[in-house]
């Protein structure tokens, strides 16, 4: 297990890049980009550009995601920014706004 | 593969072995850095430097502290601090307490209060500071 894990208490400003997963359950203000899955848990305030292989949002995102594979909005998600992935989904429930582009 | 996961309540935090953080971090809870920091960390919890783990900042803050790794920077503890064989540290250390494996690296100055036996012409309370002179 050489994921990385933002707990509920902490905060972090600045880059975060990682080789593996990165789940968020605090907060994060900057840069966030993983080479595997990213998972915004509900709760977690995002304020960065995210970029991962695939993107999960339970939470709060601000900033413009690009996934190389996909992006998906939970219910109780809250995305303002520009979304870039081959495939989304948005739950019902989820907020967004910003623009997708799925490269069609 | 990423899927939901509704766990680590509580605070838990971990920058994993293949992550990167430049920034500064802040949190309640305990953080266990197996990958590499670069920035000041303020912690209530307990701060945890695994083997293989770097972290380097002007201000390190935390309860206890637990390196197995290499720290560089200004180390504040209001708990313990405890120094494993294999970790290297550069910086000034201050603690409750400090321990120090055999082999643990350091250099740098070491702040912590604890009172000298009377043959060393102890018997004053309060702080004393003890420089150690690195063995590199």
């Amino acid at each position: 297990m050489a994921s990385t894990v933002i707990g509920t208490g902490i905060t972090i400003e600045g880059e975060i890049t990682s080789d593996d997963d990165v789940v968020v359950a605090g907060t994060v203000r900057g840069k966030l980009s993983a080479k595997e899955g990213i998972t915004i848990e509900q709760g977690a305030i995002v304020e960065a550009d995210v970029v991962g292989g695939s993107l999960i949002v339970g939470g709060s995102l601000t900033g413009n995601v690009t996934a190389s594979e996909r992006v998906d909005l939970q219910s109780g998600a809250r995305v303002v920014g520009n979304v870039k992935a081959g495939r989304v989904t948005i739950a019902d429930g989820a907020q967004f706004k910003g623009n997708v582009d799925m490269e069609v | 593969m990423a899927q939901t996961r509704t766990t680590n309540r509580g605070g838990e935090a971990r920058i994993g072995s293949g992550a990167r953080v430049r920034g500064r971090i802040q949190g309640d809870g305990n953080l266990v850095v197996e990958g590499h920091v670069e920035g000041d960390v303020t912690l209530r919890g307990d701060l945890t430097i695994a083997s293989g783990a770097t972290v380097r900042g002007e201000l390190v803050e935390a309860h206890s502290v637990s390196i197995a790794g290499l720290l560089e920077g200004d180390l504040t503890a209001s708990g313990v601090v405890r120094l494993s064989s294999e970790a290297r540290v550069r910086g000034t250390v201050r603690g409750m307490s400090v321990a120090m494996d055999d082999g643990a690296r350091f250099s740098g100055r070491l702040e912590c209060e604890f009172e000298l036996p009377p043959e060393l012409g102890g018997a004053s309370r309060g702080e004393t500071r003890a420089r150690a002179a690195g063995r590199r």
